[in-house]
């Protein structure tokens, strides 16, 4: 089938498109340069054309979210919607069901979300999800950071061994990339424990967080993945963790990037996800304000530093995490209902449903942290768009969000007129802050860079060969000034005009039109396979001790893959 | 027990097969096969091994309709489906039970027929822990692998749970006897506490026995909290049990490195039924305060943990869930299969891979005597006497490959072993075929001319 | 003012849903309207009128002028006045699930009995019970740990279990009798309770009051007994007689209060020595 979108207005920054009239045509799923006279028309004169969104950074699949939506009803219920003759029912808020996860998904015209954090031995739970997830393509990353061979590997400093072992577990868990999560911190919280810092020893295992991470990210470039590491530091939500973060970032400054064609596409060897809960100075929430100046300056100076901003948007949500600590921490404060989930030798998790509230001073400085933070990075191609969905707000909300960042007038009249807390003037800068994004740097946070963060090859732009993921959004840019009309934005973001998802129309005028099965996106080392033999080999005495499966058990077999997106990576 | 010597006389090993039985989900068993069907089981303990050695004579061989005398009579596979198919196609308040030895796959399916027709989807917690999941509702759910009880815990509880007769290998293959990483010397590095009004196999096996009243469980537990938070108890005794023992297992569970709580149905089914998991949920809560806790229910059938996971990433609701009016709906008291059945709501019954006939009770058998009832299973049971029609599926684990979650949420893939009886078919296939059968009875009711979001998703706290 | 009159001709086994037939809805409709009505049955929709002859009286701008009558046995219509905001609803008869649930504004009145989750989450108006209720009466959704937060709940008759649970507002009066666990996890507002309690009132409360006039079968440990008081006052109302003071749940360190009649309960003081003073007020009060 061909298609033309006819005179829309392309916003392409992976192409350096920028509002340009034009064309956009394609075929069988693909964006071709031409189609012939045949080619069904599809006319969008005047409106917004971009690649179709991708999120870098979400939790949409996985056990964490079926303990959440198991243990509250009381979300799912927020969420209700009746089907229709395409869509199946609809149900939840902050935690919705797989079907609705990807109706919502692609009614904001995205097309690839991240699932980011995957633990191994569940891994086929998370494929199961991905399944039931329509329209939208997921790249799962596993957990590696709490991983007990994992915290070996890195204090014999074996990083071979490590290569092959992260070889081998993203083909037994059809993985994408390398995730850690608060680093020796979770395996500290198998005793009730967590580490403080950067330098922090996990308990027994005589090895500190610095030395997982340099040992990953060096396995990481020595492979050659698309995706560089993935990292949600130490301290996450307490005040003064700055250093820590810091001191993260900045640890890994001397590893070359991967100079393979695999890992050629991204210009990163570290991604900092939802940085906006590591931005934090001060002793105690008394004494707590903004670091997200000081932050953001490190990334300005540091190209080889990516993130993502976690942007809290004031809504009844539910957090999850591997930092499970953490979790325990917040539950302490508010008393709400609190779940947790320990993996064995591998990582935890930690849930609690959360208010955000505008009224709240702590709410609310971390509502303005996070916008200073995208404010405060001058490249866009190093800040992505991300709520950490669900943890600092539901992913339904990166229309407002946008709407937010398009419009300073609006920010200032929310600060202005009370409507948030008065911390967001006192304890941030954002108030003086005066720049506004436009549709070019919005396309650039929400598809470009965290495509290119991610090392996909196949999306995220609109060049010919690429997946036909294309959104059509209901504004006309010459005619319009999203400064002055937040909600305009937030609703034409809300509700694509179009949406294809290789090459197929799946949204049309906010409306799902029609359903396809999702893809999941998984990297396939080639060059590693005598290594990864004998790094099976060396640890299956203990991993037959010790897991409470069999190794059989353990792999994600084909039969939870359906449809893969197979990422070669020629890593010799 | 008698001794019996090894069975020699085999044609070949499948090794690394699990156990289709309780939620433990054994996956380490080696199924000896001789003929087509597996003539001795290594590993498993004897509950799993007599399930998987299945008895012949029981099973359910070929599809039957009730004719009009009421005798189940012998038909062709699509007279059986026909019929099956009407009966859902015409009802105004289907039901489809049970699930919970069945596999993912097959669920699948279930859900599509069941959100297509608008019945009701519901399975064994609603007998066993649907409490415990309420609990979890109200209170938390702080779980952990079994592998990591293995690896760390130093104490372990069992509460209203016999472990040692209904998960036979629970405590030699994760909790009280594995050696762990942390804990090298096995059963020697652990204390075992088991909290039941008898003195139960488990507690045998226990350091320590704790055997307060029946239906004494909410005022113990609250005691016990009450203890933790430094107060001191005005009664000599709670529910049976002296104070100074109170404060003795208090301390001792708050000095415990790495402490785990496995609860049974002996806690769900007393006076005050979720409340007395609502509380064991706080206490354990409480006690990560000083230390590390966890809990886990020892869920019974060996997918029943799966329907419940299952269903909430497809609908949201891990049960009883309502597709009636098109949407999702759960409310305790409403769409649960045992209290629509004795307010005699139901005019058809799907049961599959289950046994309500001898589980459920009275007042919702006599109903289903009066209603269309639709078996999906393998064996003869009550149940059968009860159905209209028999649909004879096959042994997942054993003769089709599935997917099924532990108790603690591990999933399992259960493979296939052995060709399946010529005349039986795959449960997932069954209730696929029923799905195209019913969507070509009766257009799909219920459904919204075009999407209405939620108001709920309107809803910003600053409006 | 509106009239509309629901007079049963049939009875189903399959409950009918009115969430859509509440005052909000219908203030304007018609005889007309309500015959071309499809009233919910499972998962089909059948003609209000096979069940309900339908007469309408009068003229309503608003929902607050309708004032709404079934007369016979709904105790299969489900979500009677679920939701409303205002106007009246009498039942004469029984009523099934969820009636006046998440109601916020007009009176539901039900001459008979109710089954569970009568008053479930409301938000304010008053909801009245002549006879008896099952189960989580006022209480909340399932998870939810807000529930009922205004308005006002009267049972004539007997509570079932768990009534009032995590209430964080608003008033529960029951005349009969109450099952075990009152106001569990409640935070805020008053349950009073005339009759007998069987057991654990206000199990894990943290805040709010329970006041029992009856008999109470037995308390939980995380309740400290303050003492005896006189026509104690409770959030502006005075309580005339001498109660026994607790608060708690001290399990979670709870602040709520829990009086319970001292008359009927000294048997919980008899531990205290018979010379005691204040068990002998009792003794002089009860002989006045
Ligand atoms: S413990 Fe349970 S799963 Fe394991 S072999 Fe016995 S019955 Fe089967
Ligand atoms: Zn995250």
């Amino acid at each position: 089938m061909e298609y033309i979108l006819k005179n829309g207005i392309v916003y392409d920054p992976a192409n350096e498109v920028n509002g340009e009239k034009m064309d956009i045509c394609f075929k069988d799923g693909k964006i071709v340069e031409d189609v012939s006279a045949d080619a069904e028309v599809l006319d969008v004169t005047d409106k917004i054309v971009m690649p179709a969104g991708v999120d870098p950074h979400a939790h949409v699949a996985g056990p964490k979210l079926v303990v959440g939506r198991l243990y509250r009803p009381e979300d799912e219920r927020r969420g209700v919607a009746q089907k229709t003759k395409v869509t199946r029912a609809e149900a939840g808020f902050s935690i919705p069901s797989c079907p609705t996860t990807g109706y919502r998904y692609s009614r904001m015209g995205y097309g690839t979300v991240c699932e980011a954090a995957m633990p191994p031995l569940e891994a086929k739970h998370t494929h199961e999800e991905i399944n039931t997830i329509p329209n939208i393509d997921i790249n799962p990353l596993p957990l590696f950071g709490n991983n007990w061979f994992v915290m070996e590997y890195a204090r014999e400093n074996r990083i071979d061994d490590l290569a092959a072992f992260i070889a081998a577990m993203l083909r037994v868990s059809k993985g994408y990339g390398v995730k850690i999560v608060n680093p020796c911190g979770s395996e500290a919280w198998g005793w009730g424990m967590n580490v403080h810092g950067y330098d922090d020893k996990a308990p027994y295992f005589d090895v500190t967080s610095r030395e997982v991470v340099r040992a990953l990210a060096k396995a990481n470039e020595q492979l050659g993945l698309p995706h560089s590491i993935h990292i949600h530091p130490n301290d996450l939500g307490h005040p003064g963790n700055v250093p820590t973060t810091i001191a993260t970032l900045d640890s890994i400054k001397d590893i070359a990037k991967s100079t393979k064609a695999s890992a050629g596409v991204r210009d990163q060897t570290i991604h900092c996800t939802h940085a906006q809960f590591h931005s934090y100075t001060g002793n105690s929430w008394k004494d707590a304000a903004s670091g997200a100046e000081e932050v953001a300056d490190f990334i300005n100076k540091n190209p080889y530093v990516t993130c993502d901003v976690g942007q809290v948007t004031f809504d009844e949500t539910t957090t999850m995490t591997a930092d499970a600590p953490m979790e325990y921490d917040l539950f302490k404060i508010s008393g709400l209902k609190w779940a947790n989930k320990d993996i064995e030798c591998e990582t935890a998790a930690g849930i609690i449903p959360c208010i955000y509230s505008p009224k709240t001073p702590v709410s609310t400085l971390q509502w303005a942290i996070g916008l200073e933070l995208f404010l405060h990075i001058e490249n866009p191609w190093q800040v992505c768009l991300t709520t950490d969905h669900p943890n600092a707000g539901p992913f339904i909300r990166y229309p407002k969000i946008i709407s937010w960042l398009m419009s300073a007038e609006k920010r200032m009249s929310m600060i202005d007129n009370g409507e948030v807390h008065k911390w967001a003037s006192k304890r941030t800068g954002l108030a003086g802050l005066e720049r506004e994004y436009d549709f070019y740097e919005i396309a650039t946070i929400s598809r470009a860079a965290p495509a290119r963060i991610h090392g996909f090859q196949d999306r995220g732009a609109l060049t010919p060969g690429y997946n036909a993921d294309i959104a059509v959004y209901d504004i006309n840019p010459n005619d319009f000034d999203p400064s002055k009309d937040p909600e305009g934005v937030e609703k034409a973001f809300s509700n694509a005009y179009y949406t294809i998802k290789d090459g197929q129309i799946v949204v049309k005028d906010g409306d799902i039109v029609s359903t396809k099965q999702s893809h999941t996106i998984w990297t396939n080392v080639i060059g590693y396979e005598e290594e990864e033999k004998q790094i099976i080999d060396s640890i299956m005495p203990f991993f037959t001790q010790y897991y409470s499966v069999k190794w059989e058990n353990y792999q994600v077999h084909d039969h939870y893959v359906p449809n893969p997106t197979r990422v070669d990576v020629e890593a010799k | 027990m008698t001794y019996e010597p090894p069975v020699t006389d085999y044609d070949h090993i499948v090794e690394n097969c699990t156990c289709a039985f309780c939620g433990c989900n054994c996956d380490d068993l080696d199924f000896l096969v001789k003929d087509g069907h597996v003539v001795a089981v290594r590993h498993a303990c004897r509950l799993g091994a007599s399930k998987v050695m299945e008895d012949m004579d029981q099973r359910l061989l070929v599809p039957m309709v009730r004719n009009e005398e009421g005798v189940l009579e012998e038909v062709d596979w699509d007279t059986a489906l026909d019929t099956a198919a009407k009966y859902i196609a015409e009802s105004v308040r289907p039901v489809f039970y049970g699930w919970s030895e069945t596999s993912t796959e097959c669920m699948k399916e279930g859900v599509e027929l069941g959100e297509y027709i608008g019945a009701v989807l519901d399975n064994q917690a609603t007998i066993c822990h649907g409490p415990s999941l309420q609990a979890m509702q109200n209170a938390g759910y702080p779980i952990q692998t079994l592998g990591e009880v293995k690896n760390r815990a130093d104490v372990i509880a069992y509460s209203g749970s016999n472990a040692m007769n209904s998960h036979p290998r629970h405590l030699a293959r994760y909790a009280a006897f594995p050696r762990g990483y942390f804990r090298q010397r096995g059963r020697f590095d652990r204390t075992v506490i088991t909290m039941d009004p008898k003195f139960s196999d488990t507690a045998k096996m226990s350091d320590k026995w704790i055997g307060f009243e029946q239906n004494g469980d909410y005022g113990f537990y609250n005691a016990l909290r009450a203890v933790l938070k430094g107060k001191k108890l005005q009664s000599e005794s709670v529910s049976g049990i002296p104070a100074e023992d109170i404060y003795e297992l208090a301390a001792e569970m708050e000095a415990a490195e790495f402490g785990v709580l496995f609860f049974g149905l002996g806690l769900t089914h007393t006076l005050g039924k979720q409340r007395n998991i609502d509380i064991a949920i706080k206490l354990v809560q409480d006690l990560n305060t000083n230390s590390k806790w966890g809990l886990t229910p020892m869920r019974g059938h060996f997918n029943v943990n799966g329907f419940n996971i299952f269903m909430a990433y497809e609908t949201g609701w891990a049960f009883g869930v309502d597709f009636c009016r098109g949407y999702g709906r759960y409310m305790m008291g409403e769409t649960n299969t045992i209290d629509l059945l004795v307010r005699k709501e139901p005019d058809c019954f799907m049961v599959i891979a289950a046994d309500p006939g001898a589980h459920f009770p009275n007042g919702a058998n006599q109903h289903l005597a009066n209603i269309p009832v639709i078996q999906i299973d393998i064996h003869w049971g009550p149940s059968t006497e009860l159905a209209d029609v028999v649909l004879p599926g096959s042994f997942i684990s054993v003769e089709c490959g599935g997917t099924s979650y532990r108790m603690d949420g591990v999933p399992i893939w259960m493979k296939k072993a052995i060709d399946k009886p010529e005349t039986c078919r795959d449960d997932e296939w069954i209730v696929r075929e029923l799905k195209e059968r019913v969507m070509k009875l009766r257009e799909e009711p219920n459904v919204a001319d075009e999407y209405v979001p939620n108001e709920g998703l309107a809803c910003l706290l600053d409006k | 003012m509106k009239t509309i009159t629901f007079d049963q001709k049939k009875t189903s086994s399959i409950a009918l849903e009115f969430d859509e037939l509440i005052t909000d809805n219908i203030y304007s409709w018609t005889e007309e309207d309500f015959a071309a009505y499809k009233v919910p049955v499972g998962n089909s929709r059948f003609p209000i009128t096979d069940y309900f002859d339908i007469t309408v009286e009068g003229e309503a701008e608003s929902p607050a002028e309708v004032k709404m009558i079934l007369n016979g046995d709904c105790n299969r219509v489900k979500y009677i006045g679920c939701k409303m905001s205002a106007g009246e609803v009498v039942v004469n008869g029984d009523a099934d699930l969820h009636v006046g649930a998440e109601m916020s504004g007009g009176v539901v009145t039900v001459f008979g009995n109710v089954a569970a989750h009568a008053g479930r989450e409301m938000k304010g108006g008053k909801l009245e019970i002549m006879g008896n209720t099952k189960e989580f009466c006022g209480a909340s959704y399932i998870g939810e740990w807000r529930g009922m937060s205004g308005g006002e709940i009267i049972i004539h008759g007997n509570a079932g279990k768990q009534c009032g649970e995590c209430l964080v507002g608003g008033k529960i009066h029951v005349l009969g009798d109450c099952d075990i666990l009152a106001g569990i996890h409640m935070t805020k507002g008053t349950i009073e309770i005339d009759g007998n309690v069987n057991r654990w009132p206000g199990g894990q409360m943290k805040n709010g009051n329970i006041v029992i006039h009856g008999k109470v079968g037995r308390l939980l440990e995380g309740f400290v007994e303050q003492g005896i008081v006189t026509d104690p006052e409770l959030d502006g109302i005075v309580y005339p007689g001498r109660y026994i003071e607790y608060k708690g749940d001290i399990a979670l360190n709870g602040k709520g209060t829990l009086i319970i009649d001292a008359e009927k309960n000294r048997d919980r003081l008899s531990t205290w020595i018979e010379e005691d003073d204040e068990y002998n007020a009792i003794r002089e009060y009860r002989a006045q």
